[in-house]
C-alpha cells in the first residue's frame, strides 16, 4: 500500500508537468488551430534561461580553473529569475506566432505542422549556439534532499513544489479564462474568429496574449522538469513528445481535459514503470514510455475526439 | 511554341508523354541517368543511392499526404519495418534480394493497413499524433524484439556485400569487370524508382487517384458524391506504406548495418518536408523534392564547415541552421514548392514572346 501511494504521488508530480505542457498545446490550438510542435523547445528555452539567470557569475579565470561544465550566469535570486524566464519564453512564443505562423493562416494543416517542427529544430540548434550543448544543473531554492511524510509515503520537496506550482498555474489560468476580459475575448476568438473580429475584439492581440500565456506555461513546465532531473540541455524539450498523448486523450480543444488526462497519464506511466515493466520480461524494458501512447490509441478507438473534445459537426 | 497538342483521340489523352517535348525530355533523361554511374565517382554514386531511396519514400508519402491529404508522422516507422524485414530475411534466412524486397514492402503495407481504421475515424492533427505514437511503438517493438531474438541492437545486411566490392561479401553480384557493385545497385535502384514513379503517376490518373483527391479536398463532400472515403483512405495507407517499406529495403541494401537510430521523427519530418518542398499533390513534386532535399542537406553541411560556428556544433546542427530557415521561407513564399517554380518557367516559355 505504501508503495502504491508512493507511485501515486510521483505519478501526480509527473502528471502535473504533463498537464502544464498539454495545456500549452491546447491553449494555442484553441486560439489559432495550430498544433505547436515547437512547444518542447520553448520549454527547454525557459529552463535554460532560468539556469543561466540563476547560476552564479563565474569569472573567466575561474572558469578555466574549474573546467568547462560550469555555467557563468547572472547570479540572480531564484524567485526573481522565475518570472523573467516565464516572460522571456512567452515573448519568444508570441514572436514565433507573429513571424512564422500568421502568414500561413488558411493553408493546409500539414504546412503548420511542418513549419512548427522546423522552428522547433531551429530553436534547438539556436539554443546549442547560445547556451552550449552540455547539460547544465538548475539549483533549487529548497533543500533538494528534503522530504515530508504523507500517510506512510515519502514526498520530497521537489515533487511537492512541482505539484503546487502546476496547481497554482492551472487555477490562475482557469480563473483568467472564466472571469477576466482577456479570458472572455480568448473564448470568443476560439469559438469564432470572424465574429469576434466583427464584434471589435482585437483578434491579433488575443493571439499574442494566448501565445505569451502558452510560452509561460512551457517555461514553467521546463523549470519543473529541470528541478526534477537536475540537468537540462537543449534536448530537454523532447519531453513534450511524451505529453502528446495527454493532449489527445483530453481532447484538443479542452483545457480541463488536458489537465485531467495529463495527471491520469502521469500516474499511469509511473504505475506501469513500477508494476508492469518487470512483469513483461524483456519486452517490458522502457515499456512505461510507450504506455501513454497505447492508452491514447485505446481512448481514440472509443472516443475519436478524446475524453472532453468537441465532436466536429460538418456542414456542406 | 504550341501550348498543347490538340487532343483528337482517347489514346492521346492517355499517353504519359503526350508531345514532342515530353519525348525529348524522356530521351535526355535516359541518356543522363544511363551515363551517370559511369561518369560519377564513388561519392557521387553514394549520393545517388541516397537520393533514389528518398525518391521512393517521398512518393509513398506523396500518395498519402499529397494525394489523399492524410498527414502521417509515422512514415519512418514503415521504412524501419521494411529495412528490418529485408535484413532479417536476408541475414537469417538467406533469402535473395529480389524476394526479400517485396516482402519487406508487404510487411510495411500490412502494418499500414492496421493504422487504416484510425484514419477512418480521426482527422488532421489527431491522426498526425497517433502516427507519432505508431513511431514510438514500432521503435519499442523492434528495439526489444531484436534484443530478445539476436541479443544486439543492429542487424547486418548481406545484400550490401553483394553489391559493394567487398571481398568478404557473400558471393553473387560483385564486380565482374562489366559493372561495379555500386553501379549495379544504382541500376537496381533506378529500376525501382522508375517503377514507383510509374505506379504513382498512374494511380494519380486513375479512378482511385481521383477518389483520393476528392477525399483530400473535402472527405464529406466526396462521400456525398459516392466516393467510398473509407476504402480510399485504406488504399492510400496501404500503397504509401508499401512504398515506404520498399524504400526501407533499399536503405538496407545501401548500408552494411541497419540500426534504429536514423528511423526517427526527424526522418518522418524530412519526408513531409520533401513533399511540401517539391509541391504537394504531384509525382513530379515528390521526385524533385526528394532530390533537392538529399542534395541540399549535405551541401549545407559542407558550407557550414566554412562558417564561424562554435566547436560544439555538429555538422547536423550546421545544416539545420542553414537549411531550415530556407525551407521555412520557401513554405511561406512559394506554396507550390519546386513545382510552382517549374510551372512559372514553363508558362514563361509557352507564352513567348509575350510576357504576362
Amino acid at each position: 500500500m505504501t508503495e502504491f501511494i508512493q507511485y501515486l504521488v510521483s505519478g501526480v508530480a509527473l502528471g502535473g508537468v504533463y498537464a502544464l505542457v498539454a495545456l500549452g498545446f491546447v491553449v494555442i490550438y484553441r486560439a489559432s488551430q495550430v498544433f505547436n510542435f515547437a512547444h518542447g523547445e520553448l520549454l527547454a528555452f525557459g529552463a535554460l534561461t532560468m539556469v543561466w539567470m540563476t547560476s552564479p557569475a563565474v569569472s573567466e579565470e575561474d572558469m578555466l580553473a574549474i573546467g568547462a561544465p560550469e555555467v557563468s550566469g547572472l547570479g540572480m535570486p531564484w524567485f526573481a529569475a522565475l518570472p523573467i524566464a516565464l516572460a522571456a519564453t512567452g515573448i519568444l512564443a508570441a514572436l514565433v506566432e507573429r513571424v512564422a505562423l500568421r502568414p500561413l493562416v488558411g493553408r493546409p494543416v500539414f504546412v503548420s505542422i511542418i513549419i512548427t517542427l522546423f522552428i522547433g529544430a531551429l530553436l534547438r540548434t539556436a539554443m546549442i549556439l547560445i547556451y552550449g550543448a552540455g547539460a547544465m544543473p538548475l539549483a533549487t531554492p529548497w533543500d533538494p534532499m528534503g522530504q515530508f511524510n504523507v500517510g506512510g509515503a515519502v514526498l520530497d520537496y521537489t515533487s511537492a513544489a512541482i505539484i503546487a506550482a502546476s496547481a497554482i498555474a492551472l487555477l490562475a489560468f482557469f480563473a483568467l479564462l472564466r472571469f477576466s476580459r482577456l479570458g472572455i475575448a480568448m473564448r470568443a476568438t476560439s469559438s469564432d474568429q470572424e465574429t469576434a473580429l466583427a464584434l471589435g475584439i482585437p483578434v491579433g492581440r488575443v493571439f499574442a496574449a494566448t501565445w505569451i500565456i502558452a510560452g509561460a506555461f512551457a517555461a514553467l513546465a521546463g523549470v519543473c522538469v529541470a528541478v526534477r532531473d537536475p540537468y537540462v540541455d537543449a534536448t530537454t524539450g523532447f519531453i513534450a513528445l511524451r505529453a502528446f498523448p495527454a493532449v489527445i486523450v483530453g481532447g484538443l480543444e479542452s483545457p480541463t481535459g488536458a489537465v485531467l488526462a495529463g495527471v491520469l497519464l502521469g500516474v499511469a506511466e509511473v504505475m506501469t514503470a513500477g508494476y508492469l515493466n518487470d512483469a513483461l520480461g524483456d519486452m517490458g524494458r522502457n515499456f512505461h514510455i510507450v504506455m501513454p501512447y497505447l492508452l491514447m490509441i485505446v481512448v481514440l478507438i472509443v472516443k475519436p475526439y478524446g475524453l472532453l473534445g468537441q465532436r466536429k459537426v460538418e456542414r456542406l | 511554341m504550341p501550348t498543347r497538342k490538340l487532343v483528337t483521340r482517347y489514346e492521346d489523352d492517355l499517353a504519359l508523354f503526350p508531345d514532342r517535348y515530353h519525348k525529348l525530355g524522356v530521351v535526355a533523361g535516359v541518356v543522363i541517368l544511363g551515363l551517370f554511374p559511369f561518369l560519377a565517382g564513388a561519392y557521387g554514386l553514394t549520393v545517388a543511392h541516397a537520393g533514389m531511396i528518398a525518391v521512393v519514400g517521398a512518393i509513398g508519402m506523396m500518395i498519402l499526404t499529397g494525394f489523399c491529404g492524410q498527414v502521417s508522422l509515422g512514415h519512418a516507422a514503415f521504412l524501419a519495418l521494411g529495412a528490418y524485414t529485408v535484413a532479417i530475411l536476408g541475414g537469417t534466412f538467406g533469402w535473395p534480394f529480389w524476394l526479400a524486397l517485396p516482402v519487406g514492402g508487404l510487411v510495411a503495407a500490412g502494418v499500414g493497413l492496421l493504422v487504416g481504421p484510425f484514419a477512418l475515424r480521426l482527422e488532421g492533427l489527431y491522426l498526425a499524433i497517433v502516427t507519432v505514437g505508431l513511431l514510438f511503438l514500432v521503435d519499442h517493438l523492434l528495439r526489444n524484439g531484436l534484443d530478445i531474438a539476436y541479443g544486439k541492437d543492429y542487424l547486418t545486411v548481406p545484400m550490401h556485400g553483394w553489391f559493394v566490392d567487398d571481398p568478404s561479401g557473400l558471393g553473387g553480384f560483385r564486380d565482374d569487370g562489366l559493372l561495379s557493385g555500386a553501379q549495379k545497385l544504382y541500376f537496381l535502384f533506378l529500376a525501382l524508382v522508375l517503377g514507383t514513379a510509374y505506379v504513382s503517376k498512374n494511380v494519380q490518373r486513375s479512378r482511385t487517384g481521383r477518389a483520393m483527391m476528392a477525399v483530400r479536398d473535402r472527405d464529406l463532400a466526396a462521400e456525398v458524391l459516392g466516393v467510398d472515403a473509407a476504402r480510399t483512405k485504406f488504399v492510400a495507407f496501404g500503397l504509401s506504406s508499401f512504398f515506404a517499406g520498399i524504400a526501407g529495403g533499399m536503405y538496407a541494401f545501401a548500408h552494411p548495418i541497419v540500426t534504429l537510430e536514423p528511423f526517427g521523427l526527424t526522418m518522418s519530418v524530412g519526408y513531409i518536408a520533401m513533399v511540401v518542398l517539391g509541391g504537394a499533390g504531384t509525382t513530379f513534386g515528390a521526385v524533385w523534392g526528394a532530390l533537392a532535399f538529399t542534395l541540399l542537406l549535405p551541401l549545407c553541411e559542407v558550407a557550414g564547415e566554412h562558417l564561424p560556428f562554435p566547436d560544439a556544433f555538429s555538422s547536423e546542427n550546421r545544416a539545420v541552421i542553414l537549411f531550415y530557415p530556407a525551407l521555412c521561407l520557401f513554405l511561406v513564399f512559394e506554396p507550390l514548392g519546386i513545382l510552382g517554380i517549374w510551372l512559372r518557367i514553363k508558362r514563361y516559355f509557352m507564352a513567348w514572346p509575350f510576357r504576362y
